[in-house]
């Protein structure tokens, strides 16, 4: 089974969702 | 979508395109400062001299400029007053809080994770064939996970300045 880092696609997407997850993260200590 | 929020928007994928793209030409710049025509040696030949010393050129600019910009952030924020709240992760420090976290995550991963497998795989230090091909492997996952690192790091690069959307 491949890697998600094997493909660009796969790299891009969990650092989209990495950002998406610690921007929530964020909202919720300024908050 | 407010205009913080664009402003930000645009700020992140200003920065993303921006190391693409200019990554690219430091890239060439790095491994060969002059032109000089290959010759056969230099395409089949990757203990060759001139082979060896643009990896350790490459791979040591590489390094050292992580060195810098992690100490140029930390500076930033010692300078601004905002280092502690950074570290704790404090209010509105906290998006460029975590994003100095996830910047020393990926210096340390250059230093102790990619750089000791990479010299393997280089032939900077001796190693068999199985041994390099092995270390291939972990050299790719540390590199792609900097890469992968690198958006949410440019991301909240961009939001540490103005909050943005973060704040809103």
């Amino acid at each position: 089974m491949r890697h998600p880092y094997d493909t660009a696609a796969g790299t891009i997407l969990l650092g989209l969702l990495l950002t998406g997850a610690l921007a929530a993260l964020a909202r919720l200590l300024i908050a | 979508m407010d205009s913080l929020s664009i402003d930000l928007l645009l700020r992140w994928g200003h920065f993303i395109a921006g190391v693409i793209w200019v990554g690219h030409n430091y890239s060439s710049v790095i491994q060969r400062p002059n032109w000089r025509a290959l010759n056969a040696a230099d395409l089949i030949d990757d203990q060759s001299p001139r082979f060896q010393a643009l990896l350790h050129r490459e791979h040591g600019t590489f390094r050292w400029a992580s060195v810098v910009a992690w100490s140029a952030g930390m500076l930033m924020l010692w300078r601004y007053g905002w280092l502690m709240g950074a570290i704790t992760l404090q209010g509105t420090l906290a998006p460029i809080g975590i994003g100095m976290y996830i910047g020393t995550l990926m210096m340390a991963n250059v230093w102790l994770v990619l750089w000791p497998h990479q010299q393997k795989v280089l032939g900077l230090k001796p190693a068999s064939i199985a041994e390099r091909v092995r270390c291939s492997r972990i050299t790719h996952l540390s590199s792609r996970t900097n890469t992968m690192l690198s958006i949410p790091l440019l991301f909240f690069m961009a939001a540490g300045a103005h909050g943005g959307l973060l704040a809103g």
